[in-house]
């Protein structure tokens, strides 16, 4: 398996005809007909009318897609075997799709998106999510430009969000990543990013490939990769990105597609994150953040139950993750009533930290270390959300900031306990 | 094989395009003559051209080259009189070589006697030679041509106290072709020149040769019916003589010109040149095919004229804006090397002296379907001169070796109608004919071999076409066909190695056989044929069942 090539012969073959490009966009894709069509059509004439001169190429990889997704891919192709009279292009607009296996992976997809832009020497490669419904031909320039033009060698989105969406993010990944690697990034798991060729040489060998941070969680592992080596990064605003609703069942996935790799980078990058100090701000383009009113849908009360039961249930595994007083405070915290409720910062900070620590010491399953941190990930949104009800956009804005600097005031906890280990203690 | 009728020997041709003053000096005045030109037709031959064509050569003040004409029914004397004219004509023939002549149709240059006798008056028995008008505002949105020069079709005539039409310089009055005197008279023009033997014409700028209120007045019906008038009595009194087209038109429009085979036999196809350029610096086909694709078949006799470059700025009239701006940043980043909607340089320096991409060209360029013309000093890469002004820097006089202005005259250099290229890369101690001839792989001499090989089957000129769509779009690869010959042409447009896989299933069964070194290549079987192709390399097959 080691010596097998995740391009297939077919996929090389595509590739070859294709030759130099200036520039790559991915597609992962598997069942999406639903929404690819737009997005497709999107990417076709952002690339037609920011960049007519590039050398452009659309790779799209599935997962087995039965729908006809591929179909509706191929289709945006322009060359001149398709005469098509009322499309103005310069160039010929590759259009290549490839089945990777019948199983979702994005680790496999991004892997093969850096390994084809490396072997096709793509100046830039975007990754466009197959279900942005709120894409514009804009997105593609805004997340290439930087990277053709401005030397770049990361550009991350920046959206206009709910201001109750991507919880996950607001409250651990943006945070704590910034903790660590000093850098303000807003979208640590982007759904649409650009990277330079620069950086996709550093990744092609890369072993998160070949551990389940990279498979799982593959756009956390580039960031972290970019921010960890110091490329130059820029974050552009691509407006509004439809809310998908979430199931249930996929915290625990979304859990392991973000936090994993994070902690996993974490171990990897031991001596560099921990000597990053202060926090730099990566130019943006538009506005870091942009919040939308709207109420709160689900159940609030069945979230803060999720959490008590899961505190009680998951006692025994908690105790061998958390040291006995943080344990001890989320116990108090869960019995709470409900207008008593309150899973402040430090706390939520402790538990995140304690939670890195365990999972670097393995101190159980890894995996069943990033399921236990579910229930109160739920007890940290609740609380989240009661608090900022009512809040404006930018007192909302100003809990994150606390929250981060929370994050940051509290690295050296996390650096004695990363290295107690080390110590024996 | 049966041979193919005489009368379409310009299917076959190979054209050379040359203008008298720029070949060679016999009198040593530093003006090109009739005389030198006869003494280069030896050169000529053995290059393997079959046919020249002469850019005007009539007395004229020479505001625009000599297309500015002043005196239909002469030579201007500094190229030489009527009887050395007829003596290289008669040189050529002996030599089997065709001579085209231009004329220009649409208008006469201002000195012209019909035009002074036109302005002389309003009664004039010519005042309804030329087209005029009160006033400046008929025809009112007819683009203008010269934009780096003219402000309107129009220009006021002190002398008549009118304004008088003019597409181009508005030193050149265009004739009025609703006068059926000057109908007549173009017609005894030809007359005159045929008799003396000429094979054909070159007929400039002929979609404006009628006006009408309310149109474009280009590509008008009236305009047709006055080419199908000539062309009528062309055939009628001198078969086997041909008419070709200047006209810049989009390939639709260029149709028209063909008619159902009763207006020009051959006409220039303008808007695939420099979509050929283009094709190269993109490295994508795309742009060559297209512009195929969309070319109309035209009737059996009629052709399409190939050329790369020619005596005037590589025209990007027939492109879109987004490809304009594309070539004037590939090919002119120098302003000055821009002019009206074009570029004024020459092949060689267009493709930065690039030997191997001066071939692929020229292998598009007698491979394509249609009759190609070769520019003078293309043959050999002679640079060009964008600080000559106008499109002088493409005419500068021919290179013939490395002595005393370039072989060209014995003249003292100052006197030569135009300075010689003297840069150390094109300049004519560093390019010239005789140190070409010398070197087996010189430009000069792989440019013989290639017409050569062209001029081995008549395929080139006549055969169909079919475009393979191989996913490589940097490789160009297309079918020749006539009859039971068929010719694979497969080029690579890039500056790198490619290989390509090709669906020949209709051929399988058959070798290829390299046309140059006539080497065999694998026989065509079940699997996409695979071809591996050098930078800009490209291939001719002749396909064999053996």
């Amino acid at each position: 398996m080691a010596d097998e090539s995740i391009l297939s012969d077919d996929l090389v073959r595509q590739l070859m005809s294709v030759g130099e490009v200036d520039i790559l966009v991915g597609l992962h894709t598997h069942d999406h007909a639903d929404t690819i069509g737009p997005v497709v059509q999107a990417i076709r004439e952002g690339l037609i009318n920011h960049f007519p001169r590039e050398r452009v190429a659309i790779l799209n990889a599935d997962a087995g897609s039965s729908d006809g997704t591929r179909d509706l891919i191929r289709a945006a192709g322009i060359d001149d075997a398709r005469y098509r009279s009322k499309l103005q292009t310069l160039r010929t607009l590759h259009v290549i799709s490839s089945q990777y296996g019948t199983t979702v992976s994005p680790g496999i997809a991004m892997h093969i998106f850096v390994e084809a832009a490396d072997l096709l020497r793509a100046r830039g490669c975007a990754v466009v999510s197959p279900d942005s419904s709120d894409i514009q031909p804009d997105w593609v320039d805004r997340l290439l430009q930087p990277v053709l033009r401005g030397n770049i060698d990361l550009v991350t989105p920046t959206y206009r969000r709910h201001r109750f969406e991507g919880i996950l993010v607001t409250n651990l990944m943006y945070p704590m990543m910034r903790a660590l690697y000093g850098r303000n990034v807003r979208e640590p798991r982007p759904a649409e990013f650009a990277f330079s060729d620069r950086l996709s040489g550093l990744l092609v060998n890369h072993p998160m490939w070949s551990q389940d941070a990279g498979r799982l969680g593959p756009e956390v592992c580039v960031t972290i990769e970019a921010l960890a080596e110091g490329f130059p990064l820029a974050q552009t605003y691509l407006g509004a990105r439809s809310h998908l609703e979430q199931q249930p069942g996929d915290l625990v996935a979304a859990l392991r597609q973000s936090v994993g790799p994070l902690f996993w980078a974490m171990e990897s990058l031991d001596g560099t994150w921990d000597k990053i100090q202060g926090v730099q701000a990566v130019p943006t383009n538009g506005p870091e953040y942009e919040v939308t009113e709207g109420t709160v849908k689900g159940d609030l009360t069945r979230l803060r139950q999720m959490f008590s039961s899961g505190v009680a249930d998951l006692a025994p595994v908690l105790k061998s993750i958390l040291s006995p007083a943080v344990l001890q405070q989320l116990q108090q915290v869960a019995s709470l009533p409900e207008e008593q409720f309150d899973f402040t910062d430090e706390l939520w900070v402790k538990v995140v930290y304690e939670f890195a620590s365990s999972y670097r010491r393995s101190v159980i399953n890894r995996d069943h270390i990033i399921q236990a941190l579910a229930p109160l990930y739920r007890g940290r949104a609740y609380h989240f959300i009661t608090q900022n009800q009512d809040v404006a956009p930018d007192a909302l804005e100003q809990r994150v900031e606390a929250l981060c600097e929370s994050f940051e005031r509290l690295k050296p906890y996390l650096v004695s306990l990363w290295t107690a280990q080390e110590r024996g203690v | 094989m049966v041979s193919p009728p005489a009368s379409l020997w310009y299917k076959d041709a190979v054209i050379y395009q040359v203008h008298v003053r720029a070949m060679h000096d016999s009198n040593g005045d530093g003006i090109g003559d009739f005389g030198g030109l006869a003494q280069k037709l030896d050169y000529l031959k053995e290059l393997g051209i079959n046919a020249i064509w002469l850019m005007p050569f009539f007395p004229s003040p020479l505001r625009d080259d000599g297309y500015d004409i002043s005196d239909y029914y002469s030579i201007h004397p500094k190229y030489g009189t009527l009887d050395d004219f007829k003596t290289f004509l008669a040189a050529a023939r002996e030599r089997n070589i065709r001579v085209v002549i231009e004329l220009v149709l649409n208008h006469t240059s201002d000195q012209h006697p019909w035009f002074q006798e036109s302005r002389k008056s309003l009664d004039s028995p010519r005042r309804d030679w030329y087209v005029w008008s009160e006033t400046d505002n008929r025809y009112h949105g007819t683009r203008i041509i010269f934009l780096d020069t003219e402000m309107s079709n129009w220009a006021w005539d002190p002398i008549s106290k009118q304004y008088y039409w003019h597409r181009f310089f508005s030193h050149q009055p265009d004739l009025n072709y609703d006068n059926p005197a000057v109908r007549e008279e173009m017609w005894n023009v030809m007359k005159f020149w045929l008799d003396l033997g000429v094979d054909g014409f070159r007929l400039d700028a002929v979609p404006y040769l009628v006006e009408r209120e309310g149109t474009s007045c280009e590509n008008l019906p009236e305009t047709h019916s006055v080419i199908k008038e000539l062309r009528q009595r062309l055939d009628e009194n001198y078969p086997g003589k041909m008419l070709l087209a200047e006209a810049n038109q989009w390939p639709a429009d260029l149709q028209a010109y063909f008619g159902d085979g009763d207006e020009f036999h051959m006409a220039f196809h303008f808007p695939l040149m420099p979509r050929m350029f283009m094709a190269l610096r993109l490295e994508d086909r795309k742009p060559i095919t297209e512009i195929l694709q969309q070319t109309p078949k035209i009737p059996d006799p009629c052709q399409w004229c190939l050329f790369l470059r020619n005596h005037d700025e590589l025209t990007l009239e027939m492109v879109t804006d987004m490809e304009r701006d594309y070539m004037y940043d590939e090919y002119a980043r120098d302003k000055g090397m821009r002019l009206n909607l074009g570029i004024r340089r020459r092949l060689s320096p267009l493709l930065d002296n690039d030997r191997r991409r001066i071939e692929l060209m020229n292998g598009l360029l007698m491979s394509l379907p249609g009759t190609p013309v070769i520019y003078y000093g293309d043959e050999i890469g002679m640079g060009d001169n964008i600080y000559l002004g106008d499109r002088h820097g493409v005419r500068t006089p021919m290179q013939w070796d490395g002595g005393w202005n370039a072989g060209f005259s014995g003249a003292d250099p100052e006197s030569l109608y135009s300075a010689l290229i003297l840069n150390p890369v094109y300049g004519y101690q560093a390019v010239n004919v005789e140190r070409q001839k010398r070197s087996q792989h010189s430009l000069l001499n792989w440019t013989r071999r290639l017409l050569q090989v062209r001029k081995s089957t008549s395929i080139f000129g006549r055969g169909s076409i079919e475009f393979l769509y191989p996913a490589n779009h940097r490789v160009l690869a297309f079918v020749r066909q006539l009859g039971n010959e068929t010719v694979l042409a497969v080029n690579n447009l890039s500056a790198s190695a490619q290989a390509v896989e090709l669906d020949l299933s209709e051929f399988k069964g058959n070798i290829l056989v390299e046309m140059f070194g006539r080497n065999i290549f694998p026989r065509v079987g079940e699997l996409p044929y695979l071809l591996t192709l050098g930078p800009y390399q490209f291939y001719w097959f002749r396909l064999r069942r053996i």
